[in-house]
C-alpha cells in the first residue's frame, strides 16, 4: 500500500470487514430505534486531505449538519470516527426514541450523542474483533451543531496528508434519517492494517 | 502455591490502590442501580462516606442525578453491550460536584465528561455498569469564554465606533437581506434616509469635537425613537439610514416626522454656544420595480434631496 492507490485486493478486504462491522452497528441501531435500517454500502478509499470534501458526496444535499468526532487508538492503529448528521433527521429520530415535547438544541445534542455512541462504538468493536486488536476510544468531541458541510471539514487544522477512509452512509427505511459515518485511519496505521488483513488475502 | 497467592494479593492490593487514588471518578452500580463500588475521587468530591453510599440506591445517594435520563443511557449500554459517552456540552455534569478549584475557579460546579461501560461477568453477561467521570472544567470554561469573546468581537465588527449604530457595511448587508426577503414575501417595508442640515457649518464654527457630539445626539434620538425591529445604521459622515421591516410608507412617514421633531427639539451643550440642528429626510417604500437594493437607496436618497431642495428640516416620500 506504499503506492498512491489502494490495492484492489486490499480494498475488497476492507470492504468486507467493514460490511460485517457496520452490519452489527446497524443491528444495534435498529434495535434501539425499533426501525429497519437500510444496510449501506461502505466506500473504501485512500484519500488525500483535499479529497475529504469529495468523500462526503452523498451528503451534498444536506444544507445544515451536526457532527461528532471521536479518536481511537490501539495496536499501533490510530484514527478518528466522524459522524455527520443531517439536521433534518432530528424530528424523526426524536419520534423513534419517544422524545416528547420541543426539540431544543439540547435535545438534538442528546440524540446525536445517542446515535454516535451506538454507530461508532459498534463499528469500531466489529472492526477490532476482526482485526484481533482492541481500541481505546477517546472522549467524543462535538464539532458543531447546525453547520454548513463546508465549515465542518475545511479549515480544520491537522497535519495529516493521506488517510484510509471508510465511508458508511446510514439510512432508515421509511424515515427521513440520514447520517454518514466516516472512519479515517492515519497513514502510519496503513502498514499495520495491511499486515493484519494479509492473512485474509491468502 | 502460597507464595503465588501472596503475589496475587500484592498485585490486587496495588491495583486497588491505583484505582482508589487516580484523579478520575469511578463508580460501579448493579442492574438495580445500587452502588457497589467507587473510588477516592467520588468519595472526596461528593463528601459522602463510603458506608452511606455502598449498597444504597444511586439516586438516593446522588439525588441531583436526573433519574430518567440516567436510566435511559444505562439501558442502552446494558442491552446493547456498548459503551456510551456523554459530554459536558450535552449535560454540564452528571454528579453535582463543586469546582475542583474553589478559590480561583470561575465556575461553581465541576464540568464532567462521562463514559458508561458495561461490565460483563465470566459468561459474558452484563452484570454491572461502570461510570467513569472526567473533570473537564478548565476546557469547558475556556471554550465558553472563547465563544463569548467571539460573539462580542462579531458585535463590535458590526458597530460604528462613534454612534454605536450599525456601521455601513453591516447595515447594507441587512438591507440586502431584507431586500431578498421582500422579493419573496412582498410585504410592505420602508427605508428612511436622512442627513444633518448644514453639518459642515457646525464643524467649522464649533470644531470637530462639537460636531461629534451632534452626531452622537442624533444617533441617540434615532435609538430612542425607532422600534426594536427597526434596523438603524450610520450610512456616512452625517448621513443615517433606518430599515423599517413590515411598515407601510405612510407609517414610515410618521416615524420620520417624529425623528425630525425630536432632533429639532434637542440642544447640544458645548463649552461655547449651545448648538441646535435639523435633519432632512427621505422615505421610500419597497416596490417590486426595484431589481437591486441600491435602487431602493437611490429612491430614498432622491426624496432626501427633495427635502433639501424644499428648504431642509422636511420629510419627503419618494
Amino acid at each position: 500500500m506504499s503506492g498512491e492507490h489502494l490495492d484492489e485486493e486490499l480494498r475488497d478486504v476492507f470492504q468486507e470487514i467493514t460490511n460485517v462491522a457496520m452490519g452489527r452497528a446497524a443491528d444495534l441501531l435498529a434495535r434501539l430505534l425499533n426501525n429497519y435500517v437500510v444496510l449501506p454500502i461502505p466506500v473504501v478509499n485512500l484519500m488525500e486531505r483535499a479529497e475529504l470534501n469529495m468523500a462526503l458526496t452523498s451528503l451534498e444535499e444536506f444544507e445544515s449538519v451536526s457532527a461528532v468526532c471521536q479518536g481511537f487508538v490501539g495496536s499501533r492503529i490510530a484514527g478518528e470516527a466522524l459522524l455527520i448528521f443531517n439536521d433534518t433527521s432530528f424530528q424523526d429520530i426524536a419520534e423513534l426514541t419517544n422524545f416528547a415535547g420541543d426539540i431544543t438544541p439540547q435535545i438534538e445534542l442528546e440524540l446525536l450523542m445517542d446515535i454516535a455512541n451506538i454507530l461508532i462504538g459498534a463499528c469500531l468493536k466489529g472492526l477490532a474483533e476482526q482485526l484481533d486488536v482492541s481500541f481505546s476510544q477517546g472522549q467524543p468531541v462535538i464539532l458543531g451543531q447546525h453547520l454548513a458541510l463546508n465549515d465542518l471539514v475545511s479549515g480544520k487544522a491537522g497535519r495529516w496528508t493521506r488517510a484510509l477512509t471508510i465511508e458508511i452512509p446510514y439510512r432508515l427505511e421509511g424515515r427521513n434519517v440520514d447520517c454518514d459515518l466516516l472512519l479515517l485511519f492515519t497513514e502510519d496505521s496503513l502498514k499495520v492494517l495491511e499486515d493484519k488483513v494479509s492473512f485474509m488475502l491468502e | 502455591m502460597s507464595a503465588s497467592r501472596d503475589d496475587n494479593l500484592t498485585e490486587f492490593h496495588w491495583l486497588l490502590e491505583v484505582l482508589q487514588t487516580i484523579d478520575v471518578g469511578m463508580l460501579v452500580v448493579d442492574l438495580e442501580f445500587k452502588v457497589i463500588a467507587w473510588n477516592g475521587f467520588m468519595e472526596n468530591h461528593s463528601g459522602i462516606a463510603p458506608q452511606d453510599a455502598l449498597g444504597r440506591h444511586l439516586f438516593d445517594v446522588f439525588p441531583d442525578i436526573p433519574q430518567d435520563w440516567f436510566e435511559h443511557k444505562s439501558r442502552t449500554v446494558i442491552q446493547l453491550k456498548n459503551r456510551a459517552f456523554t459530554t459536558w456540552e450535552q449535560r454540564p455534569y452528571v454528579f453535582k460536584f463543586k469546582n475542583n478549584r474553589p478559590i480561583t475557579g470561575t465556575s461553581e460546579y465541576m464540568y464532567q465528561n462521562c463514559t458508561f461501560i458495561p461490565v460483563t461477568n465470566t459468561q459474558g453477561e452484563v452484570e454491572n455498569l461502570c461510570v467513569i467521570v472526567y473533570d473537564v472544567t478548565d476546557v469547558a470554561v475556556s471554550k465558553q469564554e472563547l465563544q463569548k469573546a467571539n460573539v462580542q468581537l462579531k458585535e463590535l465588527s458590526r458597530l460604528d465606533r462613534l454612534t454605536e449604530l450599525f456601521n455601513r457595511g453591516y447595515w447594507e448587508e441587512q438591507l440586502s437581506q431584507e431586500f431578498m426577503r421582500q422579493q419573496r414575501s412582498g410585504n410592505a417595508t420602508s427605508l428612511v434616509m436622512f442627513d444633518i442640515d448644514h453639518f459642515k457649518k457646525v464643524n467649522d464654527e464649533h470644531g470637530h469635537p462639537a460636531g461629534d457630539e451632534v452626531i452622537r445626539m442624533v444617533a441617540r434620538v434615532v435609538r430612542e425613537t425607532i422600534r426594536a425591529s427597526d434596523i438603524p445604521g450610520r450610512y456616512g459622515g452625517e448621513e443615517f439610514a433606518v430599515i423599517l421591516p413590515d411598515t407601510q410608507p405612510e407609517d414610515a412617514m410618521q416615524l420620520a416626522e417624529r425623528l425630525r421633531e425630536h432632533v429639532e427639539a434637542q440642544v447640544v451643550k458645548t463649552q461655547g454656544e449651545d448648538i441646535q440642528v435639523t435633519i432632512s429626510l427621505g422615505v421610500s417604500g419597497w416596490n417590486s420595480g426595484f431589481s437591486e437594493y441600491s435602487e431602493w437607496i437611490d429612491s430614498a436618497d432622491q426624496a432626501l434631496y427633495q427635502s433639501k431642495q424644499g428648504g431642509r428640516n422636511l420629510v419627503t416620500l419618494a
